[in-house]
């Protein structure tokens, strides 16, 4: 086995490990800890995947940015209760047989069809940093979606503080 | 040196989806159904990419790209509705919301 492929082992147990570990978990701060370390793999591999550029937006967008949004969220919503003290973090949860059935028959279903196509072997590989092609790409052929994404996130921001202020 | 097949990234993919599905029908709280929805767009996304590893014109890298941007603004806005929603109701579980009207 070569040494790519031991590592992308090892990223691939740490992602999916931490994603079933915040199926598994019922605190929110442990799945909001899980869900850091699935990015973390993700990120890795991406890098495996040679999107290094997509990898390091990735990490700087989710780890910083999504996970304080949802640790800001996980505060603001906190509920404690008056009489006892503690807060109610844990999520209630009923009827897992279902959920988890529908959930395993998706993966076995997305598995076969995927060991199934033909469409997937046999592609030459370009196996290289592609840094300089997606900046100069974002620059160029895709500028006007990359301009739209810009007024896309300056649209959603607004609206964000918007719903979020209080309208009393 | 060899390089990685791209059905192991399928497959890694496939297994995020199902949980982030899971996760989508198993919980209550409205913040941890938002982490299953970003579990379902990051196994889209490493699909993308995956893909886009054999393709010399990178289609599928810049539509990931994109597909981050959309991700992070939905997950701005959505955060927004249910601190909204919190303080109408006191409550984030999804079986809580019960109309007055």
């Amino acid at each position: 086995m070569s040494p790519l492929v031991i590592a992308f082992l090892v990223l691939a147990m740490l992602t999916c490990g931490s994603a079933l570990s915040m199926l598994w978990t019922k605190n929110l701060l442990h799945a909001a800890l899980a869900m850091f370390l699935t990015m973390l793999g993700l990120a890795g591999l991406y890098v495996l995947a040679y999107a290094d550029v997509l990898a390091v937006a990735h990490l700087l967008v989710y780890v910083g940015g999504v996970l304080i949004l949802i640790l800001f969220g996980i505060m603001l919503t906190n509920q404690t209760d008056p009489a006892t003290g503690k807060n109610h973090l844990m999520t209630r949860e009923s009827g897992r047989l279902l959920p988890f059935s529908i959930g395993l028959s998706f993966f076995l279903g997305l598995f076969w069809l995927f060991t199934k196509g033909p469409w997937i072997n046999n592609l030459p590989v370009t196996g290289d940093s592609k840094l300089k092609e997606v900046g100069l790409g974002l620059l160029t052929e895709y500028a006007f979606p990359f301009e739209l994404a810009g007024v896309f996130l300056l649209i959603a921001l607004i609206g964000a503080t918007f719903v979020a202020k209080n309208h009393d | 040196m060899t390089d990685i097949p791209v059905i192991y990234f399928l497959w890694v993919s496939a297994f995020l989806f199902a949980t982030g599905i899971s996760i989508l029908l198993v919980k209550k709280n409205t913040i941890f159904v938002l982490m299953g929805i970003e579990l379902i767009l990051n196994a889209a996304n490493l699909n993308l990419v995956a893909f886009s590893k054999n393709d010399p014109s990178l289609q599928g890298l810049y539509l990931s790209i994109f597909v981050l941007v959309v991700g992070v603004c939905e997950m701005a806005i959505a955060l927004a509705i249910i601190l909204q929603v919190y303080r109408n109701y006191r409550a984030i579980e999804v079986d809580q919301f019960k109309s007055e009207y």
